[in-house]
């Protein structure tokens, strides 16, 4: 598989606590440049923007270049301020759109 | 005098005239301009870059922590943690947060974009390091400032070559 996500954060929270979010991901990363053996070179594939949406904004993205390792891993915090989804997008160079969600449960 | 150690350490038998001095400069001149130049062209200065992010402003340093380890074994996956003291409240709060290596094939490695919702300015990734160098990280903030924090890491084995 050439993508997957694990998202591990606190399924519920207090309004107005500080959670942590991590996210591991699974993708080659793929930085480009090597021979295709054909007299080419291959073109760079990795995740290139990941941002993260919660209560109606985006809350956090991380743009990435060739500097970020193979099935990378990524933290941040967020503010907990309604019950509801947190949408991870990621974009690939490509094009291709990968989203994954997780649940907040705000006491 | 200590002895010699090398035959490149042995100071030179006479005392230099006038004349080896002129002539020396000149020479030592022209030397030292090449490599300088030879050397800006493929490798663009660390300040440079950081100019380019900050806009020409002069960021300044503490207030934020860059946590990576100063001995990597690996290359290919290094941890890196950024945290830095702000109150992240509408009024003042750190607008992202830029990692450099200077000796990357490709310097920029990853930019995070945060907000007043954060809550907290603390972010962490793993990164590739080519070979062993000055990791850079560069924060804006709100209020109009830059604060940058840099580590000397030494990486035993570098991304980049077993083509993982």
């Amino acid at each position: 598989m050439a993508f997957n996500a694990r998202i591990s954060m606190p399924a519920e929270a207090r309004a107005g606590d500080i959670i942590e979010i991590r996210v591991l991901t699974r993708h080659p990363m793929d930085r480009g440049g090597q021979s295709d053996g054909k007299g080419g070179t291959v073109p760079r594939k990795i995740l290139n923007r990941l941002t993260a949406t919660y209560a109606g904004e985006a809350i956090f993205r991380l743009d990435m270049y060739t500097g970020v390792s193979a099935n990378p891993f990524v933290s941040f915090t967020t503010r907990a301020v309604e019950t509801g989804d947190i949408v991870f997008e990621w974009r690939e160079d490509g094009g291709a759109v990968y989203t994954r969600a997780a649940r907040l449960t705000v006491t | 005098m200590s002895l010699p150690i090398s035959p490149l350490s042995r100071p030179s038998e006479p005392a230099p005239s006038r004349r080896d001095i002129v002539v020396g400069t000149g020479v030592g001149l022209g030397l030292a301009a090449l490599p300088s130049s030879a050397l800006a062209a493929t490798l663009p200065a660390l300040p440079e870059l950081i100019a380019r992010l900050t806009e020409g402003a002069v960021p300044e340093r503490g207030r934020i922590t860059l946590e990576i380890p100063a001995l990597v074994e690996n290359g290919n996956s290094v941890d890196a943690r950024i945290v830095v003291e702000s109150p992240m409240t509408e009024a003042d709060h750190v607008r992202w947060i830029h990692l450099i290596a200077e000796k990357n094939p490709f310097l920029d490695m990853a930019r995070f974009h945060l907000g007043p919702r954060s809550g907290r300015a603390e972010v962490a990734t793993t990164l590739r390091l080519a070979t062993s160098q000055k990791v850079t990280a560069v924060a804006a903030l709100s209020t109009g400032g830059y604060l940058m924090s840099d580590v000397d890491v030494v990486v035993t084995l570098s991304a980049c070559i077993d083509g993982g």
